[in-house]
């Protein structure tokens, strides 16, 4: 039985090769766009899973009303440890974003990220150093670790696993640091280094004024997270109370645990678009697999036609409807394996250039746990919505009808195919309205006015402090000497997703939370912002090295101050003096809103001016870049040797890059189910066509012309089409009106991209359904009758 | 072996109801022969589908060697429909996707037939039909009075009590046509119980009993003894 009904099915696929191919070769494509973002989701979700304690590990954060932060000071590690037995282990460390060079007899790197931590976090973040996660000596001795990439530099013959010296900064400096070995972090964690420094204790001078560390926290099983919570946040308030800091703000301040979990797509201190990207990727795959299952149904029903003989035939043998349904569901499930073995090879294909694009480091063999249970399911939820209906449709022909050969499948079913194909069509036209508005908002990024010119300014890394404007004079002084330097300037930050710090300042009595930026002379005129009113800072003026500030129109308007030049803000000890207000610029890109920022040059609550800014004539960039090169020594004696650099306009362009990918998925999504809804259009078109040739063929012979027979055909496909239109765009708005939302600074909504995803898909279908027609319609009508 | 009794059957669409069968009273006997004419829309097809259990009328009773069929349930019906019936269609109604030997196959394997018995059944009657060379090819490779002979030859290899034959010389020319026939009544002879529909006297002359049908009703019935040898 098995066997005769497997022949059929193969002869039938046999004889229907392009229909069929249409049909599998769709379900694969689908099939495999699926499992690669079923993998990348996975991936994403499953940041530190990997942990054995993976469950209890929690982040200490401080909700600040303004703001949530992840800062917390380092005293409450301790206090948490001595209060709470029911947490088993307390960690803390802290970023040393400082970059600074190591130098050993075979070569130098230079070392950014270095993740200072205490022997706890190592241990609950599972960390396996070479040689073993050892407890270090004492107070003060740390023990280092570098990446496998600096330990082949630095010692590219070291073979055994003791300690080596090398030189921390420039050589002059002659300070050395034994390093005990190689680390590998584990690129699937949210814990990212390119180095560590393990101690047994941080900031022991440092209070609870210093909130500069993470605190992590490993809970015994089955704590009550709620009540921790409340139990750490007393404890922070009392220890802040006891060193009288923040008195004010205190009532406005709440701790909270998050969880590891949380920590990579949706922290409490952070937003939550990248939880949103993911799980509109998966929505996304999704329906590009229903798209698939409908095209599927349709052609199975459309076909029906074919096998109608068979199942009369069938049912006068002996045969009855479960049976049937038995074998037109089981035929369907092998042709949904069929379509699975291809998408797996497919998605192995594609595998590299998605890697690529996402960086993550997918395959299918890493996958295969999830994928071991995933795969047998989705096939027969595939094979379930693919082909129960049509199983249902087949099995169900009454023999009477059908056997007596002049039967039409179909008739009574057609409403339902309509339906699903205009289901099907919405899809492709949200999807195509979609690229468009993508597109629109993506070159609006790239277009629109910044507030300040990134063009052609050198940010030049640099170790040295430049936290005095006088010492920084001498640096500028040498600069302005090369020619095509047209002004220098230094900072805490750049504009290119940086984060800067955070403080309460004063005006009139009202107290607000501001960014602050530290600044030298000539940092609104090298980056080109707009001054709204008053002036910038100058040498002309003796106090503005003191007590001048400039403030933003925002935090202008946070104040609620009409005319703020002349006025006093209060912040870190300091009456400073407004003297101007700069024009927003959006130093953070454009899903964020500018903040209400604050710009001195002395702040002794700021962060180390280590960002050297110059702002160079375009004709003579190479010029320039040489000659810093030759005297960089000379000009800056204390950074070291070499000369590194960034263009501004690169960094900035890089808080663009997850908008550049996003378009790419969407319009790699795009185009494929674009194309497997034409596809599925086409093998309609085909059949309803070959379905339809006695009737053109009568037309004809009763004077239709071509052109008339070519309307018929396309009108019915145009109505659904028209409708799929009608049904689709209120889904387009909403959807886009809530990516959108997440920008600050977007473009707005217009009609265009509606009215161009109709003419689009209106035209995609013309163009099917016609080269179908086509051919049909050229048929001798005396043939196609005398067969008939 | 089959007792008819007032058999309705209303056909609806949307406008129109069709009296298809009007209260048909009707016997046939084991090992007859027996031919249902009448013209277009008169209701003999309906009478054949619903004699093969392929369609269901409104009432009545249809009782096959003392069963009531009509009560059965679908699983019941095609139970007893690939037991004891055997069908040949105006149009062959192979399947296109299979061999003649394999169509012929088909009925043995609903009726769970072991392979090897399977087999040999296929092979005789594929002897007696005079079909050996064509076995392994498919139906669209065969001429229409070949095709009919495997539908035949099909309908017989289950070895059942009734055939039910639908015009099965409809499609064929009349060399083709009486091929079918003679096959047929030499079936008879052996005792199988044929009910045929068909147009033509012709063919309705191989018969032994002859049913007239006109809008549901029978207004005919007349013994048939001889006519054959005279009309060859």
């Amino acid at each position: 039985m098995f066997k005769l009904n497997l022949k059929i099915a193969l002869r039938n696929l046999k004889r229907n090769f392009v229909i069929s191919m249409i049909n599998i070769g769709g379900l694969s494509i689908a099939l495999a766009a699926f499992i690669l973002i079923v993998l990348y989701v996975n991936y994403e979700t499953s940041y530190d899973k990997h942990n054995p304690n993976y469950e209890n590990i929690y982040i200490v954060g401080r909700d600040l009303k303004d703001f949530k932060t992840n800062f917390t000071p380092p005293p409450l590690a301790e206090i948490i440890e001595q209060n709470c037995p029911e947490v088993a282990l307390v960690g803390k460390m802290t970023p040393s974003n400082l970059e600074f060079p190591l130098i050993s007899d075979a070569g130098r790197i230079y070392i950014k990220n270095t993740m200072v931590m205490n022997f706890n976090a190592a241990k609950i973040f599972d960390l396996h150093p070479q040689g073993g996660l050892k407890q270090p000596q004492g107070e003060i001795e740390r023990l280092y670790y570098l990446n496998e990439a600096s330990m082949r530099t630095l010692f590219p013959n070291k073979k055994d696993s003791m300690p080596e010296l090398v030189l921390m900064g420039g050589k002059t400096l002659g300070l050395t640091a034994p390093i005990q070995g190689k680390i590998v972090p584990n690129p699937h964690s949210n814990l990212q280094f390119d180095g560590v420094a393990i101690g047994n204790n941080l900031g022991v001078a440092e209070g609870f004024g210093f909130p500069n560390y993470y605190t992590y926290i490993q809970v015994k099983p089955g704590t009550d997270i709620k009540a921790l919570e409340a139990k750490i946040d007393r404890l922070m308030k009392a220890g802040m109370i006891k060193e009288k800091i923040d008195m004010g703000s205190l009532k406005n301040e709440r701790v909270f645990l998050d969880p590891l979990a949380n920590l990579h797509l949706k922290p409490q201190a952070g937003n939550d678009t990248n939880y949103k990207v993911v799980m509109a990727l998966f929505i996304l795959s999704m329906l590009i697999v229903v798209i698939a299952c409908i095209n599927f149904t349709n052609l199975t029903i459309a076909q029906a036609n074919k096998r109608a003989k068979e199942v009369g035939i069938k049912k006068v043998l002996g045969s009855y409807r479960q049976l049937l349904t038995m074998q037109f569901i089981t035929e369907i499930l092998i042709q949904c394996v069929l379509s699975m073995l291809l998408a797996l090879m497919l998605a192995e294909l594609f595998m590299p250039t998605f890697n690529n694009l996402f960086e993550v480091p997918l395959s299918l063999a890493a996958g295969a746990e999830e994928l071991y249970w995933m795969l047998p399911l989705i096939l027969l939820i595939v094979t379930f919505i693919a082909g129960v209906y049509p199983a249902l449709i087949l099995s169900g022909f009454k023999p009477a009808l059908v056997l007596k050969g002049n039967f039409e499948a179909g008739l009574q079913t057609s409403w339902i195919r309509k339906g699903l194909l205009v289901v099907q069509f919405s899809i492709a036209v949200i999807f195509i309205a979609g690229i468009l508005i993508v597109n629109r908002q993506v070159e609006y990024l790239h277009t629109e006015d910044t507030g300040f010119e990134a063009n052609q300014v050198l940010v030049i890394k640099n170790q040295m402090m430049y936290n005095k404007p006088e010492v920084f004079a001498t640096f500028r002084d040498k600069v302005m000497k090369i020619n095509g330097v047209k002004s220098a300037t230094v900072a805490n930050v750049v504009p290119g997703g940086e984060q800067t710090g955070s403080n309460g300042y004063t005006v009139e009595g009202r107290e607000a939370l501001l960014d602050f930026i530290d600044v030298d002379y000539d940092y609104f005129e090298t980056l080109g912002i707009k001054l709204k009113s008053g002036r910038t800072f100058s040498k002309e003026f003796k106090s503005d090295t003191l007590n001048a500030a400039i403030i933003n129109e925002t935090a202008a308007a946070k104040y609620g101050l009409l005319d703020p030049v002349g006025k006093t803000i209060r912040g870190c000890n300091i009456d400073y003096k407004i003297i101007g207000v700069i024009k927003d610029f959006k130093s953070q890109g454009f899903e964020a809103a500018v903040q209400p920022t604050i710009y001195a040059m002395k702040n002794p609550c700021g962060n180390p001016r280590l960002s050297i800014m110059l702002k160079v004539d375009a004709a003579q960039m190479s010029a320039v870049l040489a000659a810093l090169k030759a005297q960089w020594s000379g000009i800056n004696r204390l950074d070291g040797e070499d000369f590194r650099y960034d263009f501004l306009d690169d960094l900035y362009g890089r808080l663009f890059k997850k908008q550049e990918q996003l378009k790419a998925v969407f319009f790699t999504a795009s185009m494929l189910t674009v194309f497997i809804a034409v596809l599925g259009l086409f093998a309609f078109a085909k059949i309803m066509t070959s379905n339809r040739r006695k009737e053109i063929a009568v037309r004809k012979v009763l004077g239709a012309s071509d052109f008339q027979v070519l309307k018929l055909l396309n009108s019915s496909f145009l109505w659904m089409l028209l409708i799929a239109n009608v049904l689709a765009w209120p889904l387009v708005y909403l959807l886009a009106r809530t990516w959108l939302d997440t920008f600050a600074y977007r473009v707005e909504l217009s009609v265009v991209p509606f009215a161009l995803a109709g003419v689009i898909s209106l035209l995609l279908a013309v163009i099917t359904v016609s080269l179908q027609a086509t051919k049909a319609v050229q048929a001798n009508p005396a043939a196609v009758l005398k067969h008939e | 072996m089959i007792r008819i009794e007032n058999l309705e059957k209303v056909y609806k669409t949307e406008e129109i109801e069709t009296t298809a069968l009007n209260g048909i009273n009707l016997q046939v006997k084991e090992g007859e022969f027996v031919s249902i004419m009448g013209p277009s829309g008169c209701g003999k097809s309906t009478l054949l589908n619903v004699m093969g259990l392929l369609d269901k009328p409104e009432s009545g009773s249809y009782k096959f060697m003392d069963t009531e069929l009509l009560k059965l349930n679908d699983r019941e019906r095609s139970n007893f429909r690939k037991a004891n019936m055997g069908f040949v269609f105006q149009n062959f109604n192979l399947i296109d996707e299979l061999t003649v030997f394999e169509n012929i196959e088909l009925p043995l394997i609903y009726n769970k037939v072991p392979a090897a018995t399977r087999k040999a059944m296929v092979n005789e009657i594929i002897q007696r039909m005079n079909i050996v060379n064509r076995s392994g090819h498919f139906p669209q490779q065969l001429s229409g009075g070949q095709q009919q002979r495997v539908a035949v030859a099909r309908a017989l290899v289950t070895k059942p009590k009734l055939v039910l034959a639908d015009e099965p010389t409809g499609n064929l020319d009349s060399s083709h046509g009486n091929e079918v026939m003679e096959l047929l009544c030499e079936l008879n002879e052996q005792g199988t119980t044929i009910v045929m529909v068909t147009h033509s006297s012709h063919d309705a002359g191989f018969s032994n009993r002859i049913i007239n049908l006109k809008d549901g009703h029978v207004i005919s019935e007349k013994i048939n003894k001889g006519i054959t040898e005279e009309l060859i």
